[in-house]
């Protein structure tokens, strides 16, 4: 299943906490900050197309 | 008046026509006026006379009707179908009454206020917060109303992939509470939104009274599903904000309090970016640094070490050179080389001389001293 985009700023928060966490390491930090680069750009990708979904219920609440 | 071919009624019947007439002619007939002679009997029946200046009538209804408090000397707007009754009297059966004019929904608002409140319906306590993930929104509100639109437009620009699923009301007049408490009831029965948002935009006291009907105020109250007001402009509050979990100031409100602004959160991914790449810079800085560091520490303990060796090369050197017999002889002393007897020769070494002399005497000293 995709991954939403509240799904993809976890992940973000994630991998930044990683940074600033006990299990940093540097020879892994080049390759975890060009995936993050990744993300970031899908997800503002993301954010620009998403819509919303707006529709009216099909009922009359006169009734 | 036996030749008279116009019909004969009997007075039921007479009363009948009338009162099919009368319904017929005024459906749903909405009357404004002040209200004397107010009073509820056994707790279930409402008599009150309404009136103006010349004239005055009597109405009647079921006290579970009654939406707001009503008092004599307010202004009131009633639906109603007028009657003839049993006893010939001209009367309306009131379907649904609201207060009319600002001093009267005032009036009513504060006496409705005062019992919910003894009654807990507005306890700060038990308001619940908004989910904090929201895929689905409900919304109540008139499709039509510029409100809602601000809704729409200001939900579009901050947020998207969310449902939101509107249920069209009307948002003012007589009938608008029982169509907003449809609403409420629908979306708690079926259940699939996270949030729901009673959206009205701005009005004069007369169009958003409707919010402080009691009925819609303990139904909004009795949500199972969070509720979020956004009713009029932000000095509005009717009763209906008092109940509910969330209140906002204003339709648009109610759209930047529900979603996140995908620009603030674009700006701040950037940043987040931007600052684990400096973290990255400065931990290398860092690592560098302490490079840097433990290297200048070992070079120094390397030259410290020499510096020793140094040291106590130049010790043992001098410990030699004192050992050395030529300094022996610096100091004055002397080396004799030959059999020491008497009448023998023997060589006497100098610092600066060399000497060959005869023994002529030989004699013993005692614990290295002359005797």
């Amino acid at each position: 299943m995709a991954k939403t985009i509240s799904d993809k700023i976890d992940d973000l928060k994630t991998g930044v906490e990683w940074f600033y966490s006990d299990d940093f390491k540097l020879e892994d930090a080049s390759a975890k900050y060009k995936a993050m680069t990744e993300l970031a750009k899908e997800i503002e990708k993301d954010l620009a197309e998403l819509k919303n979904e707006i529709s009216v219920i099909d009922k009359d609440f006169s009734k | 008046m036996e030749n008279n071919p116009q019909q004969v009624y009997t007075v039921s019947d007479f009363q009948a026509v009338c009162n099919q007439i009368l319904e017929t002619a005024f459906t749903g007939v909405v009357i404004e006026g002040e209200v004397a002679s107010f009073k509820i009997n056994q707790g279930k029946y409402v008599f009150f006379d309404l009136k103006d200046e010349q004239t005055s009538v009597g109405c009647f209804m079921m006290a579970f009707a009654l939406r707001f408090p009503i008092e004599d000397g307010m202004r009131v707007r009633v639906r109603a179908v007028p009657k003839l009754t049993n006893w010939g009297k001209f009367s309306l059966t009131i379907q649904a009454i609201v207060p009319a004019g600002e001093g009267s929904i005032k009036k009513s608002l504060e006496l409705l206020k005062k019992k919910l409140t003894a009654e807990g319906l507005f306890d700060v306590a038990k308001k619940r917060p908004l989910p904090d993930k929201i895929t689905a929104i409900g919304v109540i509100s008139s499709t039509q109303a510029a409100g809602y639109a601000d809704f729409c437009k200001i939900l579009n620009e901050r947020w998207g992939g969310l449902k939101v699923l509107t249920a069209h009301c009307q948002v003012q007049g007589m009938v608008a509470a029982d169509q907003i408490i449809r609403a409420l009831n629908y979306f708690n029965e079926h259940g699939k939104v996270d949030v729901i948002a009673v959206i009205r935009g701005g009005g004069s006291a007369d169009d958003l009274a409707v919010f402080n009907d009691e009925a819609l105020v303990r139904a909004i109250a009795a949500s199972k599903i969070p509720v979020v007001t956004g009713i009029g402009h932000e000095v509005d509050e009717s009763l209906c904000d008092l109940a509910a979990d969330v209140v906002a100031s204003t339709p648009s409100n109610v759209a930047q309090i529900l979603t996140r602004d995908r620009r603030e959160v674009a700006k701040n991914i950037r940043d987040d970016v931007k600052r684990i790449n400096n973290l990255l810079k400065d931990k290398i800085d860092e690592i560098t640094e302490m490079n840097r560091t433990e290297l200048k520490r070992v070079l120094q303990e390397i030259v410290r070490k020499i510096d020793v060796v140094c040291a106590d090369v130049a010790s043992q050197r001098k410990i030699l050179e004192q050992l050395n017999p030529e300094c022996v002889l610096e100091r004055g002393y002397a080396l004799v080389r030959g059999d020491l007897a008497v009448g023998n020769d023997v060589d006497i070494v100098l610092s600066k001389k060399e000497v060959k002399v005869k023994v002529i005497a030989v004699k013993e000293r005692k614990n290295g001293k002359n005797n």
